[in-house]
């Protein structure tokens, strides 16, 4: 579990995917959620299907992560094809199964409905498999500045974000190291009436309580004697910066919404 | 210079809910734990009350707000070590937008009056947010991305809810309780009891 934790859904790699700027490829799918519901035409489906199948193979991943990423919602796929071949009553009658008539409408609108959320997946799964959180955070902060001129504190979420990124795992630990500690105590979580086994979630929670608060106390503390003042005027360690290659998949990207234009009804 | 408007401490503390509920979504997978009927109990509301209680209603939800935002960026903190930015796409999303909502409310509640029964009214508010937000949610959701047809009723999506209601009605008032606790062993010696009216 906790090896599998950490990494998350990224899948390291130095395609060209990976390699392109947070920010493009947040933009991009962005995009490309609103263009899906455009589609309404087997060309247009045709070009998206292209386009996300390409995008897909370009990154590299082993087909087995992406279909890993993809299994909580194969249920919600088929389940939406199946309630649309017995509910919609359009065209011609294909075949019955007992009383149950199947329409060719049916088949038709249950597979387009169920291709369209097949490529939303897809497609916004690739973004969290080719690039870190870290990177989006960075991303994020860096498009979210306007949002300051309203007084939203872009720079705190960004900052809060990679502080809870680092203490995620740390946190994991101690309330595995706190259940085992009590639990050699004679705490019992497995057995027993619900009552009980719900009271014993008291002994687990106080002390991780307790950690928890020292540990931001500490962390805070640390921060004010290095002299931490905000986000203004500070520099970055990793900045972004738009590439050609960028540029290059903007380009792309443009003519993909050309195509799915020209070939819908 | 301009001032931060929160202090090192309020961001340090905002990120350990994150922390914290990112743990609590998956707690049974961490320690041997309370698996009611098959189905893992998640301490996903609770911690979201008890972000707003502790934390105070706007740093709280700023704090689930992040919880969220870090999810989508694929950090795998959703029940069931879920996470990545396709999550927004799954029906049961609305009730991680509903953490935001209680985490405010909760806090909003419980910094009228600092007693036990308001502590607990705040958990009961923000469980009833959890459902009421997340139910309608997954009904819009159900409707928006896969179009579902009339067979898909509003009815249909309360009475799948309905089955762990009970539950998460014991576990409000026990988080409500035990927020009360918590507060009382905790933060009595500490200066983060201050740092609330600052937030």
């Amino acid at each position: 579990m906790s090896n599998s934790f950490i990494i998350g859904q990224y899948v390291p790699g130095s395609s060209i995917v990976h390699r392109l700027d947070p920010r493009t490829k947040m933009t991009i799918i962005f995009f490309f959620v609103i263009i899906v519901f455009l589609a309404n035409s087997v060309g247009s489906y045709g070009v998206l299907i292209v386009f996300a199948l390409l995008s897909m193979f370009i990154t590299r991943i082993p087909i087995h992560y992406i279909v890993k990423g993809l299994t909580p919602v194969w249920f919600l796929i088929i389940f939406t094809f199946i309630l649309h071949l017995f509910v919609t009553r359009e065209g011609t009658v294909l075949f019955e199964i007992y009383t149950f008539k199947v329409y060719s409408g049916g088949v038709i609108q249950g597979f387009a409905i169920a291709m369209r959320f097949f490529l939303l997946i897809l497609v916004t799964s690739l973004l969290t498999l080719t690039t870190t959180p870290i990177e989006i955070t960075d991303a994020i902060e860096d498009m979210l500045e306007p949002l300051k001129k309203i007084k939203f504190p872009v720079h705190e979420l960004a900052l809060m974000m990679s502080i809870s990124l680092r203490f995620i795992p740390t946190l994991m630990q101690e309330t595995e190291k706190i259940s085992k500690a009590q639990a050699s105590r004679g705490v019992d979580f497995k057995t027993g009436p619900i009552k009980e086994r719900a009271k014993a979630i008291v002994p687990l929670l106080v002390p991780l309580f307790v950690s928890a608060f020292k540990r931001a106390e500490d962390l805070a503390m640390a921060m004010e004697a290095r002299g931490y003042h905000g986000g203004e005027g500070r520099t970055k360690l990793r900045a972004l910066k738009i590439e050609k290659r960028d540029i290059f998949v903007y380009i792309l990207f443009a003519i993909v919404i050309a195509l799915l234009l020209y070939t819908r009804n | 210079m301009k001032k931060s408007k929160w202090t090192p401490l309020n961001i340090t503390l905002g990120s350990l809910f994150v922390a914290l509920t990112a743990v609590g979504s998956n707690i049974t997978s961490i320690a041997p734990f309370l698996v009611v009927g098959g189905v893992p109990i998640t301490l996903q509301t609770f911690f979201a009350v008890l972000a707003g209680i502790v934390l105070g209603s706007r740093l709280g939800a700023f704090s689930m707000f992040i919880y969220m935002v870090l999810g989508l960026a694929g950090a795998p903190i959703f029940a069931q070590f879920k996470g990545g930015i396709a999550m927004i796409l799954s029906p049961t999303f609305g009730f991680i937008i509903s953490f935001i909502l209680i985490a405010y409310v909760a806090g909003k509640i419980a910094e009228k009056k600092r007693t036990l029964p308001m502590y607990i009214i705040a958990a009961l508010t923000g469980t009833a947010i959890n459902y009421i937000f997340g139910t309608n949610w997954m009904y819009a959701a159900y409707l928006f991305w896969f179009e579902a047809p009339e067979g898909f009723t509003y009815k249909l999506a309360w009475l799948w809810m309905i089955v762990p209601l009970p539950k998460d009605i014991l576990l409000a008032i026990f988080a409500g309780s035990l927020a009360y606790r918590l507060e009382k062993i905790t933060l009595i010696s500490s200066k983060i009891k201050n740092q609330r009216h600052t937030a």
